[in-house]
């Protein structure tokens, strides 16, 4: 390590908006370039993992071979060529550390710059605990005594693998299996690190959870996983907020979330995501691939996916909620943006199996610049789910006359009683709030962002209160330089 | 390659450019093939059952029993099993109306536009429909024309037709304000079970504000296929309205193109469905605003029963720099029966922002609470069903300008 000092680049002398454009200098313990068999059994013995993870590895690996990209998505990027890019890597440590005391002073700035200073958390106790995710390791993971006061588990995907082994055997895979699409059979065969959380029965988790995502060192490809397993009566809020430093080559991003809800227990997701987006002219930017999913397996089981999108170049997400148990109920809460020449394919599926089951989505769109944004949802009813109830709102609103929003919805009912509602808007912001906002002194930047996060209050009232503020500072920053 | 290409001998052979654009045609539906699960935009309607079915490309002409007639006075275009029939034809006088044949050989204006519009790249059935060039009529009404009385199409298939396949191609033409009522009817007789594959393409052009209103009854026997392409470019100020009401076939689709190409264009595309059994309807649209100031608004409402499928597919596109467009979009299903299935697909796609764009969909049973308010004033239960979906229809139906042609569709709804 040579200079110890955090190289910020760009910030503001490019005139680029891009907050959190910088890139920790920290060494990096990485795999070579490329993907073979070999690779994975490297990246499986560097992580101690035991046989049957490298196997299902394997498998998934052996699959994916045989499988051919999504081009139905309405999103346009360069070819990926997966031979170039680096499939783990790992900020170097010795052993893993007991405290935060331990932990590399580097990472601790890193995240002080992203406005989570770790220590702070701590003294603030009690409040948001956070398994900060460097690249692909967690580094640290704070409140975890307190957890499992209460029989919480939190951790990497890596303990978990190690800890509790016959949980993850259980769960992994088992609401996204490795045959599910593309993305999610490379993540199941590469993925280096993600979060495990186990909620056991009865228990109403005590703090939000929430995991930090950073994309650090050139071109390695982030291959996250994250499993949540909610038993019966349990409650738990889990946030996931992303921010990843300025890169000229286009980052790929393909993680998989699995949810497993059980009889009458309670998931609530959100996330709050600001990659780079690439710079003015649409170079850079990070390709964000995921497959998210949950599985209501029990009655009553609730799961709520809340989103905020506002980075990334292209953007291929469609939370999703299988309803499988009676009366289970699936929310979906989204906003994208777009902005310069950002793409998003984005959406949600209600798989309604169950009986009585019912789903709600409300899905946000706002376009400026070149951007271009697909609202892209499915709505299932299979002939056994009686009752089911279904509303689904997407309102599109668009800024600027180069900018494209587009509304995709499927919807397939096979049972009589299910009441179904979908509704659909597209429009600009009406030039009578703006003067109405203009003529009271507001400027006219302030003024879109006003009636931008007027717009978006339906969704953003489902945020928990912390990412709240900060998805609202987020749309403001995004949108600088959409107007005028 | 497909069983449904085969050689036929058919008119104009020895015309350079017809036996091209055939040509032409039989490749295009080669390299297309016959839509399977995986193509996207017949997802919902799968007609790969025609691989199961001999079916025969030949021109069989039959004797007329029993055509169902239409209840009011009409210009009368006959065609038997995909055949024109001038005997059972009465054609309005000064108007252009000729054999499609006839006009594509010997009408170069005709000839100018046979094909212009349809993109048979995109869509195999029109391909193939191309392959069989042939049947159909050239309609073309000069500026500032009025008929005064609707021009009907009527298609009859016999018993003689089983197992066979028909294409027909019309083509249009309303010049500079010209007006005119169109009707289409489907019919067939004899045995129900009778097994046909009609395939039809409309090209429709209106010019600067021509206005034409296009009414449509498709009841084809109950294992016949039914595939028709309406493609249509409306011109500054006209207006394009239609009303499609299925009920027939073991799978039909309706789809309807419509480009609004100056400003000004209109374009109402309403229609219903009604089906019991094992039929698949299927209702597409693709609705294009190239130019600023366009209207467009679709309403499709559906009552499935029995282990019917009904299938709605709906896009609205609106192209950069096509400000001031609306364009609305509503479908509507009712369920009748625990086996009965509705897939939708309501799509917009809009590149520019001054623009006013909404879709709904919404799928439900009869609601319980108006069936018990009726049933508690002593009508029966059939009778109350009866009722509350004529009551449903009524909403599409009300968008129909003439009067005895929505008398006709509610007398059809009936049966």
């Amino acid at each position: 390590m040579t200079d110890s000092k955090n190289d910020i680049q760009i910030a503001d002398e490019s005139g680029d908006k891009y907050k959190y454009g910088f890139v920790t200098d920290i060494e990096a313990d990485m795999v070579p370039m490329g993907l073979n068999e070999d690779i994975i059994r490297l990246i499986s013995r560097k992580k101690n993992e035991p046989e049957w993870l490298l196997e299902k590895r394997l498998q998934a690996f052996a699959y994916w071979q045989g499988m051919d990209g999504p081009n139905w998505a309405k999103l346009q990027y360069d070819k990926i060529d997966y031979q170039k890019l680096y499939y783990y890597s790992a900020p170097k440590q010795k052993k893993a550390p007991k405290s935060l005391d331990e932990v590399d002073k580097e990472l601790l700035d890193t995240y002080e710059k992203l406005g989570i200073p770790l220590k702070e958390q701590e003294a603030l106790a009690g409040v948001v605990a956070v398994d900060a995710v460097f690249d692909s390791v967690s580094v640290a993971t704070t409140y975890r005594a307190k957890l499992k006061e209460k029989g919480v588990i939190f951790c990497s995907i890596s303990e978990a693998v190690r800890d509790y082994p016959e949980l993850v055997q259980k769960y992994l895979g088992s609401v996204v299996p490795y045959t599910d699409n593309f993305f999610a059979c490379l993540n199941s065969a590469v993925f280096t690190d993600g979060t495990f959380v186990y909620i056991p029965k009865g228990v109403r988790c005590p703090m939000e959870l929430s995991t930090y995502f950073r994309i650090n060192s050139r071109n390695t490809g982030q291959f996250e996983r994250t499993l949540i397993v909610a038993d019966d009566d349990s409650y738990v809020s889990y946030l996931e907020g992303c921010t990843a430093p300025q890169r000229d080559e286009n980052q790929l991003h393909a993680a998989i979330v699995e949810i497993v809800v059980l009889n009458n227990a309670e998931v609530k997701y959100s996330t709050v995501q600001n990659w780079y987006p690439g710079d003015k002219d649409g170079k850079g930017g990070v390709y964000n691939f995921v497959t998210k999913r949950a599985a209501c397996r029990g009655k009553g089981a609730k799961v709520s996916w809340t989103q905020v999108e506002t980075g990334s170049a292209v953007t291929w997400k469609y939370p999703s909620c299988v309803l499988q148990g009676d009366n289970s109920s699936g929310e979906f809460y989204s906003v994208a943006l777009t902005n310069n020449y950002q793409q998003a394919d984005t959406g949600t599926k209600m798989i309604h199996l169950g009986k009585n089951t019912s789903s709600r989505i409300i899905s946000k769109g706002i376009s400026a610049g070149f951007s271009n944004q697909t609202y892209r949802g499915l709505v299932k009813v299979a002939p056994q789910a009686e009752n089911a109830r279904n509303y689904t709102r997407c309102d599109s609103l668009l800024i600027g006359t180069t900018c494209g929003s587009h509304t995709v919805p499927y919807i397939e009912n096979r049972n009589r009683t299910a009441q179904l509602e979908h509704e659909a808007t597209t429009s600009k912001i009406s030039d009578e709030q703006l003067f109405y906002c203009r003529q009271r002194g507001i400027s006219e930047e302030d003024a879109v962002s006003l009636i931008v996060n007027g717009f978006c209050k339906e969704v953003m009232q489902h945020l928990p209160m912390e990412f709240a503020i900060e998805a609202a500072k987020l749309i403001n920053i995004s949108l600088e330089g959409s107007v005028g | 390659m497909s069983r449904l290409l085969q050689e036929a001998a058919l008119a104009g052979e020895d015309v350079a450019w017809l036996k091209e654009y055939r040509g032409r045609g039989r490749e295009r539906f080669a390299a297309q093939g016959i839509p399977s699960a995986k193509t996207e935009a017949w997802k919902y309607t799968k007609p790969n059952m025609f691989l199961q079915n001999d079916l025969v490309y030949q021109q069989v002409v039959d004797e007329v029993r029993n055509r169902p007639e239409l209840p009011f006075e009409t210009y009368k275009i006959s065609f038997v099993n995909g055949i024109f029939a001038p005997q059972l034809s009465n054609l309005p006088p000064k108007i252009e109306i000729l054999p499609m044949i006839e006009a594509a050989m010997f009408y170069p204006e005709a000839q100018a536009l046979i094909g212009k519009l349809t993109d048979t790249t995109k869509h195999p059935f029109a391909a193939l429909n191309d392959a069989y060039f042939n049947e159909g009529c050239y309609i073309r009404l000069e500026a500032n024309t009025a008929l005064d009385k609707p021009i009907a199409l009527m298609y009859h298939t016999t018993q003689e037709a089983r197992g066979g396949m028909m294409h027909l191609h019309n083509l249009i033409v309303l010049e500079s304000g010209a007006k005119a009522e169109l009707i289409e009817q489907h019919s067939y007789e004899g045995e129900v079970k009778l097994n046909y594959f009609a395939n039809i393409v409309n090209e429709i052009r209106l010019e600067t504000k021509a206005q034409l209103q296009h009414y449509k009854y498709q009841n084809e026997a109950f294992k016949a296929v039914h595939i028709a392409l309406n493609v249509v470019n409306v011109k500054s100020g006209g207006i394009y309205k239609s009303f499609c009401l299925q009920k027939g076939a073991d799978l039909a689709r309706n789809e309807t193109q419509v480009v609004l190409s100056e400003p000004e264009a209109e374009a109402q595309v309403n229609a219903a469905y009604m089906m019991n059994g094992w039929a698949t309807l299927d209702t597409t649209t693709d609705i294009e605003h190239t130019c600023e100031k366009t209207f467009s608004s679709q309403l499709v409402k559906g009552v499935v029963g029995g282990q019917a499928k009904g299938v709605f597919q709906g896009k609205i596109h609106i192209a950069p720099l096509a400000a001031k467009t609306q364009g609305y979009q509503q479908h509507r299903a009712l369920l009748l029966s625990d086996e009965a299935e509705v897939d939708v697909k309501p799509e917009l796609e809009i590149f520019a922002d001054d623009v006013k764009c909404s879709h709904g969909a919404a799928c439900g049973q009869l609601d319980a609470e108006q069936l018990f308010y009726m049933r508690s004033r002593g009508i029966g239960e059939e009778e109350a069903k009866a009722m509350l979906i004529d009551a449903y229809l009524d909403e599409v139906i009300a968008k129909v300008d003439n009067e005895k042609v929505s008398e006709w569709i509610k007398s059809l709804l009936k049966m």
